[in-house]
């Protein structure tokens, strides 16, 4: 049955059964003023928030029709998306620091996964089929969120309540990935069902499966069974397939609020080598090409329990408590590709993190009308393992248990009705590092004139890695060893923030503007160092420094049905390398727009919008030699890049059934250019190019929205 | 209410319909293709008996027979003629069974009556006949086989190099169709047998050497080279250390050891790192382990005794040592002494006796100094001879003729061949084949041959595996 047939039978079913609804709008409960979690002593607005935290609403995550976090991000200021190809993952990249030092949470926790727990996150493995919103602080949040959360959060609020009785909402999306597309072997399918339910005005529950199946790109490769040693078999994109079941209890009751969330991830992760073996017979002038392949399995789960409530009149506690696991299994074999046969077959665990993890806190303490205290503690206990294959390690695996025991104190001091200020403190305990020490101070001041100005100061450390600490690459040519009596880095940030948000006098149009400034370090950089020229040898040490100091401008424009935002953003980039015998640490500069229109129309109960991003050009400093032998620094620069998506999402039968129509990436963006690896004389640098995206992509969404 | 099921059921319907997929894999029905293994075989002086071998492209699917005639040149069958065959033919034809799941198939050949001096006597074996369904000859379909010594007309190696550690130096001779092995770690040090006084290291252990101020070997203690000990090694990364090791070239004046003097004052101790013993640890597939635990250090001296050498060793930290005498033999490129034995051992073949030698090996890269290569393949340079690279662009392998041969090319470096038959590998690539690529190889009688290498590692991706094909050009 093709689509189109069943949405003729779906449309003639639903000629029947228009006005069988109640008139009730699904999204008439969400409130106009933004409300925010991360950061706070309990939910409360945007504007009370001494935090800036930037909100990315359901609503645009269903315009843009996004499938899992990476789609949104996308479209955000200051972050990049960085897919890397070959190993399915798409990591994120913020003020030029990689996803070692940015924390991914799910209603405050962080989320674990096969490196980590919440950071160096697959942003693909995140599916947002019961979000409600994405809350985004940029900076170092040590203070609230410990460590690894050096460049900035990104907290997942899930959807914890419903205005319905029963919310029954199943909705198929199928995507072309660039110009393929095909119903088994091609493109994405994505299936999935979401039941909410109130048992009763207390309880509440919910559950989400999504079934994505991507099918990869291929480009100009040719998939598993292509036999010549071309480069061409496999694919450009690797083929994925995703199964998420998330299921929610929450319990809402008189000074006791609770909730149990849990989660299980499965994803099927498919390398076909390009690398093909010929395996020539001289004498028969026969050939039996075979292929290493690797498929990884991922598994993750997730419990969350939560508990919230009044401990006293005003004291309120809010803990959580958590189990969680993702392993990265490999089954390796190779492949006879003409007799389609698997040989050598062998499977292991690749790598894994599980552990538990609590978070707890006091709020409103000794509370009056001008101070309150904030107490908490995080604990964790994760068990890590890497295998051989997963890095060069001396031994054949690491295994390794990192506890960590932090508690942390921070106070709000309301100096006058405009004035107030919020210190912090956290002390970082663990089983492997000396203790570390995170502080934070944040203000915020309103000005007479609606001006509100905030600032705010943070540390966070990164902690090291496995290939820092454990890396073992020894043989006759090599000496390259991981250092375990490493230090964490250290990450500092300040920010200030000045905002406004202006209203005609019939409220027709609002505009809020923001403008931020930020400066951020991060010392004790590790970074690979040369420790013994002869013979030479290398080893991972605490040596560079990094820093970055930025502006941007953000406006957001409401205007009867429209809403058109729009933000750029300035930064410069300085890398202190004591680990190389010369450097440049010059600031190198780059720019980023981006821009949002979203019109709806309500005759047609029809939604129009457009989201476009620009990366401007990007600089890294090579090193290289002049023709006097000497070492000179040249700019190796990545061409600019532009990405646009663009959606119609029309709603029919009272808004029971919505279509969206859209496309990813209009600008046909694939890879851009770079000029990378100095090491040759000048003018040889080669220029190679940085995969971004398979092409333009069309998708369609049918939704449909049961309320009872 | 009840009329909205149905929208959902439809829904759920076609969540279903758009997940199911199937695995469409097509399985390609090959053919069965019998060849001989080789297109020649020669015999020797003393040899009178040869199997002839036939390989299949695959597993034989089930029963069959396979039928082999036969032309000759000054050669007849029978009894009491020139040959006959085992099992015998019938009406000019040889035929064997091939069983199922069989993956080759072979006869005997015996010589009865020997070549007359100055007249050719030769037999051509042609598979004439595959009785098996989808069964076909093809590539090597005839056979010649001289009834006197003859240049091999080409056909198949795989040198056995042992796998990932690769533990073994194999000598290849190519116009015999023949290959020797022995372990990288059975020999040390390797005397020249030519008119220089020259003493190699073993490259393939990564050995060097440093020479020591003193005379007195005995004297030599630990102490007094440990500053010297950092720099003596392989890899390190220095551009100067190359003058640790011997010119890679094979160019027998560049030796790290200088002129054995015929004044014994003038030959001072040397230090000796004896390199790394063969890895023993098995490598990610793909890789390659070719140093395992340091061999340790040791002190030399040699002298000269006549046409002879005195070769005088012990350990680093002995204050006695040991003597012995090396005699030169012209049939040898070098004369082989382990330390660890303390005794001569034989490595290389007669010098006219072998053309390839692929072994694990120092190289340099410049400005870098010395550098360690696996899967590299040395030729006889000292025994005369010489190769050169030909890019499959320019003249595919098939199509080069003797008329294609550019003797201006020939390289008699002995890396001529080297590791530029395959790909180098990098962080996160592996090494792999070059199949754009192959070789001219004249060896010392003057035949030229083309060779291609056809493999870097095994089905299973295992290296260690090396295996090429080559053709007498003429």
């Amino acid at each position: 049955m093709s689509l189109r047939v069943s949405f003729t039978v779906l449309s003639t079913l639903f000629c029947v059964t228009i006005n069988a609804q109640e008139q009730r709008d699904s999204t008439g409960t969400t409130a106009l003023e933004e409300v925010v979690v991360t950061g706070q002593y309990h939910r409360q607005s945007v504007d009370k928030s001494v935090f800036q935290v930037k909100v990315i609403p359901r609503r645009v995550i269903d315009n843009l029709a996004a499938n899992n976090l990476a789609d949104v991000l996308n479209q955000t200021l200051n972050i990049n998306i960085v897919p890397n190809p070959s190993s399915g993952k798409s990591g994120v990249q913020l003020f030029g620091l990689d996803s070692q030092y940015f924390k991914i949470l799910i209603d405050n926790v962080p989320l674990i996964n096969d490196e980590g727990l919440g950071n160096n996150t697959d942003l693909t493995q995140l599916n947002l089929d019961d979000v409600e919103q994405v809350e985004i602080v940029e900076g170092s949040m040590g203070v609230q969120y410990g460590s690894n959360a050096v460049s900035g959060i990104i907290n997942i609020i899930t959807k914890k309540s419903s205005a319905y009785k029963w919310q029954i909402n199943p909705y198929v999306q199928e995507e072309t990935i660039g110009s393929e597309y095909g119903f088994a072997h091609k493109g994405r399918h994505i299936q999935s069902l979401k039941v909410g339910h109130n048992i009763s005005e207390k309880w509440y529950m919910n559950g989400t499966y999504t079934r994505n199946d991507f099918a990869g790109h291929f480009g100009d490769r040719k998939g598993r069974d292509y036999e010549r040693n071309d480069g061409h078999r496999g694919h450009e994109w690797l083929p994925k397939l995703q199964n998420n079941a998330k299921a929610l209890v929450r319990y809402n009751g008189d000074g006791l609020k609770a909730f149990y969330r849990f989660e299980y991830f499965d994803e099927e992760v498919s390398l076909y080598d390009s690398l093909v073996r010929t395996n020539l017979n001289s004498a028969t002038q026969t050939t039996n090409p075979t292929a290493s392949d690797e498929i990884f399995l991922s598994k993750r789960f997730n419990h969350h329990f939560n508990l919230s409530g009044k401990l006293t009149e005003t004291i309120n506690y809010d803990a959580s408590f958590s189990y969680q696991q993702q392993k990265r299994d490999v089954e390796t074999y190779n492949y006879r590709i003409r007799s389609n046969e698997k040989f050598d077959q062998e499977s292991f665990e690749y790598e894994s993190r599980k552990g538990f993890y609590s978070r707890g806190t006091l709020n409103n303490l000794f509370r009056n009308r001008w101070s309150n205290y904030q107490f908490g503690y995080e604990v964790s206990a994760i068990d890590g393992y890497s295998s051989s294959l997963a890095g060069d390690f001396e031994t054949d695996h690491i295994k390794r248990r990192l506890e960590s025991y932090d508690v942390f104190a921070s106070a709000e001091y309301v100096v006058s009705k405009k004035f107030s200020v919020r210190p912090g403190v956290r002390s970082l305990f663990s089983s492997k590092f000396d203790p570390q020490t995170a502080f934070s101070l944040s203000t915020r001041y309103l000005f007479e004139n609606a001006y509100q100005l905030r600032a705010v100061l943070g540390t966070s450390p990164r902690s090291p890695n496995y290939d820092e600490l454990f890396s073992y690459f020894v043989d006759i040519n090599h000496d390259l060893r991981g250092n375990e009596d490493l230090d964490p880095e250290r990450g500092y940030s300040a920010f200030l923030h000045l905002k406004k948000e202006f209203w005609a006098e019939d409220s027709a149009w609002s505009l809020k503007s923001k403008l931020s400034a930020w400066y951020l370090s991060v010392d004790d950089r590790i970074e690979l160092t040369i420790v013994n020229t002869n013979p030479l040898a290398f080893q991972y040490n605490n040596i560079d420094s990094y820093k970055t100091w930025g502006l941007s401008y953000t406006n957001t424009l409401s205007y009867n049905k429209l809403q058109l935002s729009g933000g750029i953003s300035f930064s410069g980039q300085s890398k202190n390398l004591e680990s190389q015998e010369d450097f440049n640490d010059d600031y190198l500069y780059s720019v980023q727009l981006n821009g949002n229109l979203s019109y709806r129309l309500p005759k047609w109960n029809t939604v129009f919008s457009a989201y476009y991003k620009f990366t401007g050009k990007q600089y890294q400093f090579l090193q290289d030699q002049n023709e006097e032998g000497e070492v000179i620094f040249i700019k190796g620069e990545q061409d600019q890049y532009a990405w646009l998506d663009a959606t119609v999402k029309k709603s029919f039968y009272d808004n029971r059934l919505q279509l969206t129509l859209g496309a990813r990436n209009l600008i046909d963006i694939t890879r851009v250019n770079t000029v990378s690896g100095g090491g040759g004389t000048l003018h040889s640098n080669a220029t190679s190019s940085v995969l971004l995206g398979y092409g333009r992509s069309y998708f369609l969404k049918l939704s449909y929205n049961l309320n009872l | 209410m009840k009329i909205t099921i149905k929208p959902i059921l439809t829904l759920l319907l076609l969540v279903l319909v758009s997940a199911c997929s199937s695995d469409d894999a097509t399985v390609v029905q090959e053919d069965f293709v019998v060849a001989f293994e080789n297109p020649s075989v020669s015999f020797g002086a003393s040899e009178d008996e040869k199997n002839i071998d036939l390989v299949f492209s695959t597993a034989a699917p089930e029963n069959g027979s396979v039928e082999i005639s036969f032309t000759g040149t000054n050669a007849t069958y029978g009894d009491t003629e020139d040959f006959v065959t085992v099992p015998a033919a019938v009406n000019g034809v040889v035929t064997l069974d091939i069983a199922s799941g069989a993956e080759r198939a072979s006869f005997v050949f015996k010589k009865l009556k020997d070549a007359v001096e100055g007249t050719e006597k030769s037999i051509t074996l042609e598979i004439s006949a595959v009785h098996l369904s989808d069964g076909l000859s093809n590539g090597t379909t005839s056979m010649q086989v001289a009834f006197e010594e003859t240049a091999a007309l080409g056909g198949q190696m795989a040198p056995e190099v042992g796998g990932p550690n690769e533990p073994n130096q194999v000598y290849i001779d190519l116009s015999a169709q023949n290959q020797s092995s022995i372990s990288r770690e059975a020999w040390d040090l390797a005397f020249y047998n030519g008119d220089a006084f020259r003493v190699a290291i073993n490259s393939s252990l990564y050995m060097a050497v440093a020479e020591h101020d003193e005379i007195d070997i005995d004297a030599v203690t630990a102490e007094q080279v440990a500053g010297l000990q950092a720099s003596v090694a392989v890899g390190t990364f220095d551009a100067a250390n190359t003058a640790y090791v011997d010119v890679p070239s094979g160019d027998i004046k560049g030796t790290a050891i200088k002129e054995v003097s015929e004044v014994d004052a003038a030959n001072k101790v040397y230090l000796l790192n004896m390199g790394s013993k063969i890895g023993t640890e098995e490598p990610e597939t793909g890789g390659v382990n070719t140093s395992g635990d340091s061999r340790g250090w040791m002190k030399i001296r040699v002298l000269r005794n006549g046409n002879d050498y005195t070769l005088q060793y012990a350990r680093l930290e002995d204050t006695t040592h040991k003597e012995i005498s090396v005699s030169k033999d012209a049939a040898f490129n070098f004369q082989f002494v382990s330390l660890i034995s303390d005794t001569l051992v034989s490595v290389e073949p007669e010098k006219d006796k072998w053309d390839l030698n692929f072994t694990v090996f120092t190289n340099e890269i410049e400005g870098y100094g010395s550098y360690g290569y696996a899967d590299f393949v040395a030729t006889n340079s000292k025994g005369e001879v010489s190769a050169y690279k030909v890019d499959a662009e320019s003249k595919p392998y098939e199509e080069f003729t003797i008329s294609d041969i550019d003797t201006e090319a020939l390289d008699t470096d002995q890396r001529a061949i080297g590791s530029s038959w395959r790909n180098g590998g990098g962080p996160g690539t592996l090494p792999s084949l070059k199949e754009d690529v192959f070789f001219i190889v004249k060896d010392g009688d003057g035949n030229y041959y083309k060779l291609k290498f056809t493999a870097l590692v095994n089905e299973s991706g295992i290296r260690g595996y090396p295996a090429f094909e080559y053709t007498l050009l003429q």
